[in-house]
Order: C-alpha cells, then sequence, then structure tokens
C-alpha cells in the first residue's frame, strides 16, 4: 500500500516536468521551429495561397491556444494527422515504435551486461595489467565517434568491399502477418548491434567498474575480506548487489532517450524505418503533430522512469525509504 | 547474482553465433537470384531505388519527382510519354486520342477510354472498382482549386480555365458546374481556355492532372495520400518513408507494347532487352519495391551487393571505379560485365542567381547603382569556372551550357556563344576595376541555399573562384538553411541577394525556365530574381500563347539572351546522369520527363 | 574593502586553508608521477599550440584555397592530399584544430560557469523553492532528447552561428550543476561557513566566495569533460548539417568525406578522424589523471 501511495504521488509530483518539458519544446520547436508553408507550396504560389496554407497549418492562431491544443491533444493521445505524409500520427508511431525498440533491444542489453561483466572482471583484477587493458581499451572505445564507427561497420561487415555478410539497408524482417521472422531478424539487427555495442561498451565499462570499485572500498566489504570471505563470492554477493542500485538507474535513465533519439544515426544508414528517423526529419521539415507526439511521450515516459527506479532503488537496497 | 548473469551472457553468446551462422548459410548459396523469395513466392519482382523520398502519393500534391514517380504508377492520366522517343513525344494514356483543339487554341475536347475500372477497394461500394468516367477528370483538377486539398499544382492552372479561379473563390462548392472544365459526357472531357495555354497537353501527362475517384478521397480522407486509390498499371500495398510496395493491377487494360511506335531503335536500345517484350501487355511484373535511399553510399552497397536493389543512378564517388573513359563515355568492364547502362541529360540544371530588387547586387533605380551592380554581377559570372564545378561535382559529364534554355528541350541552341559560362579572370578583374569596384566597398557576399554538405562544398568552391578575381574571402559568407522549406520562405520573402538553386523541368518546353524571368511571377512566384524587365515581359507575352515554331523558337533565344546580358543568372548546367541497373531487369529507365511512366515495362527474367 | 576582509576571513579559517592547500599540492604529485595522464597533457599542449599558430595566422591560412587538383594522393605538395574541392587536407585539418578548441573551450567554461553558479545556488538552498525550480529545469533539460534539443535551438536561433554552442551549453550544464549541488550540501554544513556566518558574511558571498571555491577540483574535472563532449557532439551535429557554421571543422571533414571513402579517397576521412581521435584519447587520459589527483575519494 505503502508503494502505490508513493507511486501516485510520485505521479503527481511528475506533471510539472511534463509541463516544462511540452512547453520548451513547443517552445523552440514549434513555435521557432520551422515553418512547413514554404515547403507545402506549389512552384509559383501567390500571396493568397501562402495565406491558405498558413491558416491549414494553425499558424495564424494565438501562441497560448496552440499551447492549450498541444496539451489537449496530450492528454486525449490523439495527435491529428501527420503534416507532411497524410498519415496518422499514431499509426505512424505504431509502424516505427515497435521497430526501434526491436532494433535496440539488442545492443543495449549486451552492451550493458557485457560492460557489466568487464567491470566486475577489471574490478576483481583492480590494478594489475588485466585491470589497464580493460580500463585503456574503454577510454579508445570512448574516444572514437559514433559515426566513424557506423561508417567503418558496414563497409566492414555489409558491403562488398568487406565481408559482405550481412544486408547493407533494409528491414525486412516482419512476415505478412507482421510476427518477426528471427532468421531475417538476426541478419538485419546484427551490424547495427555491433556498432552501438562497441560505442556503448567504453563508457559503461568505466562507469560500472567506477562504481564497484567504490562498492568494494566499502566498509563492510572490507570487513568480510578481514574475516576470510573468499573474494568471489564477496564480489557477487554484496558489492554487485549494492552496485546494482547505480547501474540499474543509469539503465532506467538511458531508456526513454534510447526509445525516440538514441537510433537516429544507425536507423539513417541503414535505412531502417524507425522512430529515430521520422523525428529527425519531422523536426527538419517541421512536422509538428509527430513532434508534439513524440516530445510528449518522451516526458512521460521520463517521469515514469523516474517512479519505478525510485521503487527499485527500495527493492535493492532497502535502506533507502520512500519519501 | 553469478546464476543471473552467466545464462544471459550465454543467451547473448547465442545470438551473436546464430546471427552469423544465419550469414554464412546465406552467403553460401552464390548471389540468390532473387531477394527474399519467401516474401513473394513466385512471384516476378522488380526492386527499384530512388534517391529521395516521397511524402505523399497524392496527386494534388505530386511536386517532386519521387512523389511524380509514385502517383504515374498508381493512377492514370490522360497522356503520357512515348517510353523510348527523344527527344520526348507525348502519346495517349487514358485518352482515346490527341485532343481535339479549336481553331483559336481556346477549346480543347478529349475523349477517354471506355471500360477502363478504378482498383478493387472498400472506399467503393461492395469493394468493386467503378469505371472511370470524364467527370473524374473535372474532380480532380478541381481539387487543385479545394484548399482543403493544399494543391501544389495549381500554379499550372491558375489564370487558365474559364470559370476554375472563380469556382474556388466562391467556396469550391462541387455541385457548382465550370464552363471551362466540363464533363460532356461519360467520356468526353471539354476545357475551355482564357487565352491559349500551348502547354496544357503537357500539364495532361503530369501526376497533377492524374484521375482519382472522389468516393476514395471522401472515404480516407486526409489520408488519401497514405491510401491512394487510382486505375494505373500498379497497385500501392504499402509505404512508409523507407520504401513503396507495388502489386501489378490484375485488370490493367489491354494495351500490346507496339515497339515501332515507342520509339524502338535496334542500334540504341538493343542491349536492354525490350525487344522480346513487344506484343505482349504491360505491366510485366508483379511486384515493384521502390526503395528511398538517399545515402549515396548505402545506395550503392546494395545495388552491388547482387540481391538487394536492381537500379541506381551512378553516385559521384563512384566514378573513379565506374568511369573509364569520359569522351567517349565508356564504364570499366568489371561494371559492363554485370549491369546495363544508359546515359543522358537531365531535364533541368543548376543555377545561382542574384536578387534584381535588392540593392546589394541587383538594381535601385539610380542608373549610376545599376550599372556599377551589373559590373559586379558580370564580374562574378566571369569568374565561375564551369569547368572545375563540372569536374568536382559531376564527373565532368554535365553539360554546361549558357542562359536558362537547356540542352533537354527542342529550342536549346548548341551553336549559341559561350562567352556567358567562360572563365576570364581578367576580364573579371578590369570590369571590377572600371566599375570602381575594390576590396574595401565590395559588399559582402552570402551564398544562400538549403544546408546540406554538398552545398558547403559548392560554397567553398565558389568562395575559391572569387578569390581569385580578387574579391576578399571574409566577405563571402555561407548561409544555409536548415531544410529547403526554410530557404524557400527566405528566398520568396526577398531575403536573398545571392542564391544557388536546382530547377527540374514540369515539361520539355522552354517556356517553363523563361517564365523564372517574366516580371508578374516576381516573389512569391517563381521569379525569384524578381527579374522585372518589360521589354521581356512583352515578348514573352508574345511567345507563351505560340504553338511549336520555328518562330517561336526565335523568340525565345531572344528571351534567353536578354538574361543572360543583363547578367541575372549564372547558369548552366544540365547535370548528365549514368543509370545502372542489373543484367536480369529488361528496361529503359529514365525519371526525368518520363518519370515513373516506364516501370509499367520493367520486366525481369526468370 | 570587503573583498580584502573575506580573502582574510579565508585565510584565517585554518580548516580551509590548509585542505585547499594540501589538496592542490597533493594532486600536483600525483598527476606528476601519473604517466598516462602526463602524455595525455604533452598531446593536448601539441595541439593547443597548433590551435595557437592558426590563431596568430602562422599556419592553415590556407585552408579555404581551391586549386584545380581535385582528389589527389598524398604528395610532397599536399602531404595530406586534397579534398573534392582541391583545397589542402592537411591545412584543413590543422585549421579545424582550432575551430575543436574554439568549440570546446567556449561550451566548457561557460557550461561549467553555469553549472557551478546554479549548482551552488541549488545546492545552498536544497530544500527551497529556489532548489525546487532549478532541480526542475534541469529535469526538463535532462528528458528533451539531445539532438531534438540541439535541432530545435538551431532553428530557434536561425542563422545565429553560435546556435551550436548555445545548445550544448544549455544541455551540458545540467552535469556539472549536479555533482556541485551534492558537494555544496555537504560543505554548507562546515565549520568554515558556519564561522563565516557568524561573523555577518552575505549570503551570496558564502556561496561564491566560501563554498564556490572549494569545489573548483570538480569544476575543473567537469570541465575538461564538457570539452570532450563538446569536440565529440561536434561531429555528429555537422554531420547532420547542425554543427560549425563558419570555417571549416572535423565533422564536416568527416561528414564531406562519408562520400569520398567509398570512391577509395581515404585521406580526407583518415586525417581528420586520426586527428579527433587522438586529441579526444589525450583529452580523457588527461581528464581522468586529474580525476585521480584531485577527488580525495576516488580509488582507481
Amino acid at each position: 500500500m505503502d508503494i502505490l501511495k508513493f507511486a501516485v504521488r510520485k505521479l503527481f509530483g511528475g506533471i510539472p516536468l511534463i509541463l516544462g518539458v511540452t512547453f520548451i519544446s513547443f517552445l523552440l520547436m514549434v513555435y521557432f521551429g520551422p515553418d512547413l508553408t514554404w515547403e507545402k507550396l506549389g512552384k509559383n504560389p501567390t500571396q493568397q495561397d501562402i495565406m491558405e496554407v498558413r491558416h491549414e497549418l494553425g499558424y495564424d492562431q494565438p501562441f497560448v491556444k496552440r499551447y492549450g491544443n498541444y496539451l489537449k491533444q496530450l492528454v486525449t493521445l490523439d495527435f491529428g494527422n501527420s503534416q507532411m505524409t497524410d498519415k496518422k500520427v499514431s499509426t505512424i508511431l505504431k509502424e516505427t515504435m515497435p521497430v526501434s525498440l526491436h532494433l535496440i533491444i539488442p545492443g543495449f542489453i549486451l552492451g550493458n551486461i557485457i560492460a557489466v561483466a568487464l567491470a566486475l572482471f577489471a574490478a576483481y583484477h583492480r590494478g594489475t595489467w588485466l585491470d589497464k587493458l580493460i580500463m585503456t581499451g574503454s577510454v579508445v572505445g570512448m574516444s572514437i565517434s559514433f559515426l566513424i564507427v557506423i561508417i567503418a561497420f558496414q563497409l566492414l561487415f555489409c558491403s562488398s568491399f568487406g565481408l559482405d555478410l550481412f544486408p547493407v539497408r533494409g528491414w525486412e524482417v516482419y512476415n505478412n502477418e507482421g510476427n518477426i521472422i528471427w532468421s531475417q531478424y538476426f541478419k538485419y539487427v546484427t551490424v547495427p548491434t555491433l556498432a552501438t555495442v562497441f560505442v556503448a561498451l567504453g563508457y559503461n565499462t568505466r562507469f560500472y567498474r567506477a562504481v564497484l570499485v567504490e562498492e568494494m572500498t566499502k566498509d563492510h566489504v572490507r570487513t568480510a575480506r578481514a574475516f576470510g570471505h573468499k573474494p568471489a563470492s564477496i564480489l557477487f554477493k554484496s558489492v554487485l548487489k549494492n552496485a546494482m542500485v547505480p547501474i540499474t538507474t543509469r539503465i532506467m535513465f538511458s531508456i526513454p532517450l534510447v526509445v525516440v533519439s538514441g537510433s537516429l544515426l544507425i536507423e539513417s544508414y541503414f535505412g531502417i524505418p524507425g522512430v529515430g528517423k521520422i523525428t529527425y526529419d519531422a523536426i527538419v521539415a517541421g512536422d509538428q503533430n509527430i513532434l508534439k507526439a513524440i516530445v510528449g511521450l518522451t516526458a512521460v515516459l521520463f517521469v515514469i522512469v523516474l517512479l519505478l527506479t525510485d521503487i527499485l532503488y527500495r527493492v535493492f537496497d532497502p535502506r533507502v525509504e520512500l519519501k | 547474482m553469478k546464476i543471473i548473469i552467466k545464462p544471459i551472457i550465454a543467451l547473448a553468446l547465442c545470438l551473436m553465433l546464430v546471427a552469423c551462422n544465419n550469414s554464412e548459410s546465406t552467403d553460401t548459396t552464390e548471389k540468390p537470384a532473387k531477394k527474399e523469395n519467401n516474401r513473394y513466392p513466385g512471384k516476378k519482382v522488380y526492386y527499384h531505388s530512388m534517391d529521395g523520398t516521397p511524402t505523399t502519393a497524392d496527386p494534388v500534391r505530386a511536386a517532386t519527382v519521387y512523389t511524380n514517380f509514385l502517383v504515374l504508377n498508381e493512377f492514370d492520366t490522360l497522356y503520357s510519354y512515348k517510353y523510348l522517343k527523344r527527344p520526348y513525344e507525348l502519346k495517349t494514356n487514358l485518352a482515346t486520342a490527341m485532343p481535339q483543339v479549336s481553331d483559336d487554341g481556346l477549346t480543347y475536347t478529349i475523349t477517354i477510354k471506355k471500360g477502363v475500372k478504378f482498383h478493387d477497394n472498400k472506399a467503393f461500394e461492395g469493394g468493386k472498382g467503378r469505371e472511370v468516367l470524364a467527370s473524374d477528370f473535372v474532380y480532380s483538377l478541381k481539387r487543385h482549386f479545394d484548399k482543403k486539398f493544399k494543391s501544389q499544382g495549381a500554379w499550372l492552372f491558375s489564370g487558365r480555365i474559364v470559370g476554375l479561379d472563380d469556382w474556388k473563390k466562391q467556396g469550391s462548392d462541387y455541385s457548382q458546374t465550370i464552363q471551362g472544365l466540363q464533363a460532356l459526357d461519360d467520356y468526353t472531357i471539354q476545357i475551355k481556355l482564357i487565352e491559349p495555354y500551348p502547354q496544357l497537353i503537357y500539364t495532361l501527362a503530369m501526376g497533377f492532372t492524374a484521375l482519382v475517384p472522389h468516393e476514395a478521397v471522401e472515404f480516407y480522407g486526409d489520408e488519401f495520400g497514405s491510401n491512394p486509390v487510382g486505375s494505373g498499371p500498379f497497385i500501392l500495398q504499402s509505404f512508409n518513408q523507407e520504401k513503396a510496395i507495388y502489386f501489378a493491377n490484375p485488370d490493367f487494360r489491354q494495351e500490346p507494347l507496339d515497339l515501332a511506335f515507342e520509339g524502338y531503335e535496334e542500334s540504341i536500345h538493343e542491349f536492354t532487352g525490350i525487344k522480346e517484350l513487344k506484343g505482349k501487355s504491360p505491366p510485366f511484373i508483379d511486384v515493384m519495391e521502390v526503395h528511398f535511399i538517399k545515402e549515396s553510399s548505402s545506395r550503392w552497397n546494395s545495388f552491388t551487393k547482387g540481391n538487394e536493389i536492381q537500379f541506381t543512378t551512378v553516385p559521384k564517388e563512384q566514378s573513379n571505379s565506374v568511369i573509364m573513359t569520359k569522351k567517349p563515355l565508356k564504364l570499366y568492364p568489371q561494371i559492363t560485365d554485370n549491369y546495363h547502362h544508359m546515359y543522358m541529360v537531365e531535364a533541368g540544371f543548376v543555377y545561382s542567381g542574384f536578387d534584381m530588387i535588392n540593392p546589394t547586387f541587383g538594381n535601385n533605380g539610380n542608373p549610376e547603382h545599376d550599372a556599377k551592380n551589373k559590373a559586379l554581377r558580370c564580374a562574378i559570372r566571369k569568374g565561375f569556372n564551369w569547368d572545375q564545378r563540372n569536374r568536382a561535382f559531376y564527373f565532368g559529364l554535365g553539360t554546361v551550357f549558357p542562359g536558362v534554355i537547356t540542352p533537354a528541350v527542342m529550342e536549346f541552341d548548341p551553336t549559341m556563344s559561350k562567352d556567358a559560362i567562360s572563365l576570364d579572370i581578367e576580364g573579371a578583374k578590369i570590369l571590377l576595376k572600371e566599375a570602381n569596384w575594390n576590396a574595401d566597398n565590395l559588399p559582402e557576399l552570402k551564398y544562400h541555399t538549403s544546408g546540406n554538405v554538398t552545398n558547403r562544398l559548392f560554397y567553398e568552391q565558389f568562395r575559391g573562384f572569387l578569390k581569385k578575381i580578387g574579391y576578399p574571402v571574409n566577405k563571402i559568407k555561407y548561409n544555409p538553411y536548415p531544410s529547403f522549406g526554410a530557404f524557400n520562405k527566405a528566398l520568396k520573402n526577398g531575403k536573398t541577394p545571392f542564391f544557388s538553386l536546382a530547377w527540374g523541368l514540369d515539361y520539355p518546353d522552354a517556356e517553363n525556365t523563361l517564365q523564372l524571368f517574366y516580371g508578374p511571377n516576381k516573389s512569391p512566384g517563381s521569379n525569384n530574381f524578381n527579374y522585372q524587365n518589360p521589354q521581356f515581359d512583352a515578348l514573352f507575352e508574345k511567345a507563351k500563347i505560340m504553338q511549336p515554331s520555328h518562330e517561336r523558337t526565335v523568340l525565345y533565344q531572344e528571351l534567353n539572351q536578354m538574361v543572360i546580358d543583363d547578367c541575372v543568372v549564372i547558369s548552366g548546367l544540365s547535370r548528365n546522369k549514368i543509370y545502372l541497373w542489373h543484367h536480369d531487369v529488361i528496361m529503359y529507365p529514365d525519371r526525368e520527363i518520363l518519370g515513373g511512366f516506364f516501370a509499367r515495362y520493367v520486366d525481369v527474367k526468370e | 574593502m570587503t573583498s580584502k576582509t573575506l580573502t582574510n576571513a579565508n585565510e584565517f579559517d585554518p580548516n580551509n586553508f590548509e585542505k585547499g592547500d594540501s589538496l592542490w599540492d597533493k594532486a600536483w604529485y600525483k598527476f606528476k608521477r601519473d604517466r598516462m595522464g602526463k602524455t595525455g597533457a604533452f598531446i593536448v599542449l601539441v595541439y593547443f599550440i597548433i590551435a595557437l599558430g592558426v590563431w596568430f595566422g602562422i599556419w592553415g591560412g590556407a585552408w579555404s584555397d581551391t586549386s584545380d587538383d581535385l582528389w589527389q594522393g598524398p604528395s610532397m605538395q599536399h602531404l595530406f592530399g586534397t579534398n573534392v574541392i582541391g583545397s589542402d587536407v592537411l591545412t584543413r585539418v590543422i585549421y579545424s584544430t582550432k575551430v575543436a578548441f574554439e568549440v570546446g573551450f567556449i561550451v566548457a567554461v561557460l557550461s561549467t560557469v553555469l553549472g557551478a553558479i546554479l549548482g551552488s545556488l541549488s545546492g545552498y538552498f536544497s530544500g527551497t523553492w529556489v532548489d525546487s525550480v532549478i532541480l526542475w529545469l534541469m529535469g526538463v533539460l535532462d528528458s528533451i532528447p539531445f539532438y531534438l534539443f540541439v535541432a530545435a535551438v538551431a532553428f530557434a536561433l536561425k542563422e545565429n552561428p553560435f546556435a551550436m554552442h548555445i545548445a550544448m551549453i544549455a544541455t551540458f550544464w545540467t552535469g556539472t550543476a549536479r555533482v556541485v549541488r551534492g558537494e555544496v550540501i555537504k560543505l554548507k554544513g562546515q565549520e568554515f561557513v558556519e564561522a563565516a556566518k557568524s561573523i555577518g558574511v552575505t549570503e551570496t558571498n558564502i556561496i561564491f566566495k566560501h563554498i564556490m571555491p572549494n569545489t573548483s577540483h570538480i569544476l575543473l574535472v567537469q570541465s575538461t569533460i564538457a570539452f570532450v563532449a563538446a569536440i565529440k557532439s561536434e561531429v555528429i551535429l555537422s554531420f547532420l548539417g547542425l554543427g560549425v557554421k563558419d570555417g571549416v571543422s572535423w565533422g564536416l571533414m568527416i561528414s564531406e568525406s562519408t562520400q569520398d571513402v567509398l570512391a577509395g579517397h581515404f585521406n580526407n576521412f583518415l586525417s581528420s578522424s586520426v586527428f579527433l581521435f587522438v586529441l579526444v584519447i589525450a583529452f580523457n587520459m588527461f581528464s581522468d589523471s586529474m580525476q585521480d589527483a584531485l577527488d580525495p575519494k576516488k580509488v582507481s
């Protein structure tokens, strides 16, 4: 019951955050954002054509009314039609969200699991050459630009100039009923996954190692050691368990961003019809209805993540009070 | 924790192994002939590619090459172009004959084929497509004048057809008949013009005038653009930002391919294998996938892979590995062994221009100022190194021509003086000096363009050109816009004293480029130069109502010379594109004027 | 006059004086023994000298020249070859070093300053409405996806050449602010703050003259992190067309070269990405050893 009350209170506490995010992004992306009028006009427009298009797009309405409309759309979850592509925003999201998720999840999971494993290994061998090797490796990984990794991996694994093992682009992973075909899926997801893992590994390993090392120098760990517990059992039983809090927090907080923007580069390079590319195209073109939906949903997702993190803290570390 | 982590790592490893295994197994099957046969079992599939993404398939917004491609395959137009004949020649499509035009050139009468059906769709009663009627054409054209549909093609007809503009002013009521646009009976269309409009016939072969059924427009509302219903050779199954999938229209009217009529010439077209298709009725394939791939490296990788897309233009960065000699054009054997190719000049051109009513480079009414600025514009043009531009960005294969009559139209005169496109650094310096321009008083030149990597390189190269005529480098600035829309907005609001653009021809008639300088078309119209020359306007008005003839060509060339003499535009270059396609595809692809019309004639060897 | 008394007050506080002194001494001692850190610092210094050279016009001035030698391989005349419009790649890479330092410095300094001020305020007034507002602002900025935010700022500011910088500053400061906030909450309970309060020092002075200087080691580390992040983000943003407007940068060169690479012209791509990579890795090493040296709690 405690948890429920806590959750409800937190949810209400998230409202100012949602309002803030939507307001700032509305101001930036919609009010000051690109003007779609000139994209939609014909080759030889008249002044009257311009007025009509502006009216059609709702640009002639006052700011407050437009923001109010946005909030209404957010509450009713009805964002109308995409302004560029004659499709319902909801249809577009329904088509693209699962693609992005399928694309990102393997890399996200592997990137974190391998990083935790490496971090454990490095922390366990702290100070030795193994530790230094892993740490140097992760600094190198951190220092290579994602863009360079994508270009290099595509050349290496996919093109006929390289190993030519995987498709260059596309996402032919669903059958006609919309179910996933696993063999196809592995074919298309591998190279993007490798690129994501490669880039995420450096950051993640460093972070997790730091967390683990800090945990290992705590008094209770030293005591356990002094009492002659096996180092491995200490590492897994107390260190990793306590380190789960910062680890989970990091993972949780990357979720909303991963869902929306994390895959933009991958999606455009590998030609995958995901939500990252849709969003970027929308912002460049000024497709406000899509933007409104995506930014609003991200904010909501963020609040939910905040809430879940707080609850999880409690699960992993009973000392944390549900304030 | 240990217990949890181990299986997860094991699982992860498994995933990677499976992925690798899988790829190996596809690899051993030695170039699979068809991509994903499991997707379309037993079907003949053609994988097309385009370098841009259409946003809609609604004819009223068929303003880009990409949208037009979708529209021409889903819908029917009254006319189209002969498949192989060059220069382009019109032929009938849904119409039974070329239009009957009254002697004064004002009344057009067109009959359409009987028995043509729209695709089956749930928008129709009982789901069966009904017959296409003359009233559908009337409705389709009216849509351009209903602001609800956000037309991008209305400019082709506004001020042209009797009563159409008034119909819009009165609120676009579809029950009202328009005097100049009527269906005389189910199969006869009559169009009455305000003044002769010889280009009208071309507009009837554009995606803009494709016939749409009002039932579907009403049924799908705002989503008609993603759920189009037409009567064309293909039926759009799905369409997102990555690709469109078409199935052949099984009920498409039987119209056997007449090679001679379409302009087949053994010496030019033999390599394509089109001869085999003689007498068969299109469409020949069952499925067409159109992939939208903007990144040229991705497109090239996908094309050379063998089992993905089957058509591409040669991207610039591949020139060294594709082109063996340029004049005459020869490709390397490893290319010609695997692919068919064709090579053609685009129907359009790239240019940079000045805003003539902006005093920075244009006029302010003071004769002294105007003369000084004219010298500056001419000097900049003299300093423009077309040869270097051409070699750096167009394989050195682009056709550079003076003025705005492009090589793709009949009126093009290859013997014209090349002065306006010749590099003359000394001449430019002299001009500047004579007009008292020096490093201190030269105005800041901002290079307005839509921002992308290539445009940025254009700018950097242009800055290099100007440096050579003594223009201070720090006065040449890059002014990119994040989207074409933003750039267009600045253009139409007179914020671009100097701008760089490309123009794609809507139809093969020089009128289409000359109208860019016609006074009344000034911003926000298509005359971005805001060029105001009463002499030009008078002559243009005379020429624009003339049917094609030698006299008209002479007038066109006179107009062209005026634009050149006033140094309004640094022009131009028509890009030459090399198209490649796999050996097992039988076609003669042309995305210029012909646009999407060729797709119905595509066949794939089994 | 007030400032003088304040410095005095600071010096008279034995706790603060000794602590600050020994921290920097110890840090210097640790840093001297850190080979990786020293190598990193040396490389960064070399880059900095290159950038200064561009600044004073000693080299790199010809980056905008074009020539007829398009897409040339390395030669004596063009050590790293030329690009598609015939500009010398080496000159461009050198000039880009200056641009990278400009971007890095501007973003690092301003985002750290902003983070320090807002973080200190938030920490000092923790639990009050000031804290809530700042925390809310941080939450809001953190929950807008970075690239969307930058793109949006770039549009909103239209032709402003600093749109990218502003967007980065606006998002990078939150990280610093969170760390500073935590530290300030700890510091404000300490004796020297109590002492300053008891002799009637104003709150503004306590925050900015007494507490903030004690977070300087954090700020130094945070600013190196922001520096690296700025240089790396520039690459992606330039690829997306949202980056540097005037001049040339490694990001622009990489985005140019995505086309070159497949044509077999690797010089543009390699030169710019290697230059970028070496600077970033050197900075990361330097930043790491600074953290080791300056963070008394940090164990490695």
